[in-house]
């Protein structure tokens, strides 16, 4: 993964930096523009991603400068699991308006394949997390465990 | 079709009961500007949508908006949970309790229930797009208000990553906006309506 971290520095010169993007030089009046973000921009390791609520140091932009440093489940299998679910979504809405950037789809599928993994591990330790999980089940326990929003200790191990 | 996965986008894990902050909070559940308007602006629109990046846009960004109903849910449920009748007197949280209990309902922070009034699906591309984008602005500015009045670290933990979630969906709206917008007459734009006149 450290290939998707390259140097973060915003830089402001000709290409524009990734805390910006590029507009048509020639648009129609009396529409909305939003600068379209550039082609394989920077990103965030997984773990620091969730935390920071985005994929992408271009589109970090904090109220008052007010950051998570970590997050509840950080260095947990959920908290993986959470990290590397959250990489796949962010590459999802990126690719939806960039569905030719053959280096984000990259990324996408090497995401998937971590994730896939994490999924199965933690399923194995702590039960389904879906209908289907529960092929790796040897009895009905897709009601055992906690629900997602009663926070408890179990299931951040 | 729709499936359930048994866990949150992100973590809410809140130590304390709280019921005072449960009270604004509950407007981004049910509120004007809430997730679950986001939701159903997202999903209901996406069916007039001329072009498979828009429809696939509106779909995944209307599934999310699904997660953070849940998540909204999740620290409403965690700071009025243990609440006791003290708690909830000098929280000012009567008004709610007496005709929810503990239960999460879907309301704006004024009392007024959900109301499909607050969200807009007009079936013209460009219409609809400028309003997810201020829908997105709107969310966004909720969030910020949020944080100045909470000083609970647990929640503004989570109020943080989805504000930020606010500041993303903004930039793909704009972005399919602008493809929205190379796509059509660039002499009148408002030529016709793509979602409408094939």
């Amino acid at each position: 993964m450290e290939n998707l971290k390259p140097d973060m520095k915003p830089d402001m010169g000709g290409d524009c930096g990734y805390k910006c993007g590029m507009l048509p030089m020639c648009a129609p009046l009396a529409t909305s523009w939003v600068p379209p973000q550039g082609m394989n921009p920077p990103m965030y390791a997984p773990e620091e991603a969730l935390t920071r609520g985005t994929l992408f140091p271009g589109l970090d932009l904090p109220f008052m400068n007010m950051v998570n440093k970590s997050n509840p489940y950080a260095g947990t299998p959920l908290g993986e699991l959470m990290a590397l679910t959250f990489m796949v979504k962010e590459l999802q809405l990126y690719l939806d308006t960039h569905p030719n950037d053959k280096e984000a789809f990259k990324a996408m599928k090497d995401t998937l394949a971590l994730k896939n993994e994490a999924w199965k591990r933690y399923v194995k330790m702590y039960g389904p997390l879906t209908v289907e999980d529960l092929e790796m089940s040897d009895k009905y326990d897709w009601l055992q465990g906690p629900w997602p929003w009663e926070y408890c200790e179990r299931s951040a191990k | 079709m729709f499936s359930y996965i048994k866990k949150l986008e992100y973590p809410v894990k809140i130590a304390n009961t709280n019921p005072a902050l449960a009270k604004f909070i509950i407007s981004q559940y049910g509120g004007p500007d809430g997730e679950l308007a986001a939701s159903l602006r997202y999903l209901s629109q996406r069916y007039s949508m001329p072009y498979p990046e828009l429809r696939g846009l509106l779909t995944d960004i209307g599934v999310e908006e699904l997660g953070h109903f849940e998540m909204v849910a999740s620290i409403v449920h965690q700071l009025t949970r243990d609440m006791s009748m003290e708690e909830i007197k000098k929280a000012g949280f009567e008004t709610y309790f007496v005709d929810h209990t503990a239960g999460i309902y879907p309301q704006f922070a004024s009392g007024t229930p959900w109301t499909a009034a607050t969200i807009g699906v007009k079936g013209d591309t460009i219409t609809d797009l400028t309003e997810d984008m201020g829908a997105e602005q709107k969310a966004r500015t909720t969030y910020d208000n949020i944080l100045r009045m909470s000083d609970d670290p647990d929640v503004n933990n989570v109020i943080r990553f989805l504000r930020e979630r606010e500041v993303v969906h903004f930039q793909r709206f704009g972005e399919a906006l602008g493809k929205t917008l190379e796509k059509l007459d660039q002499k009148n734009v408002y030529f016709m309506n793509p979602s409408f006149d094939k």
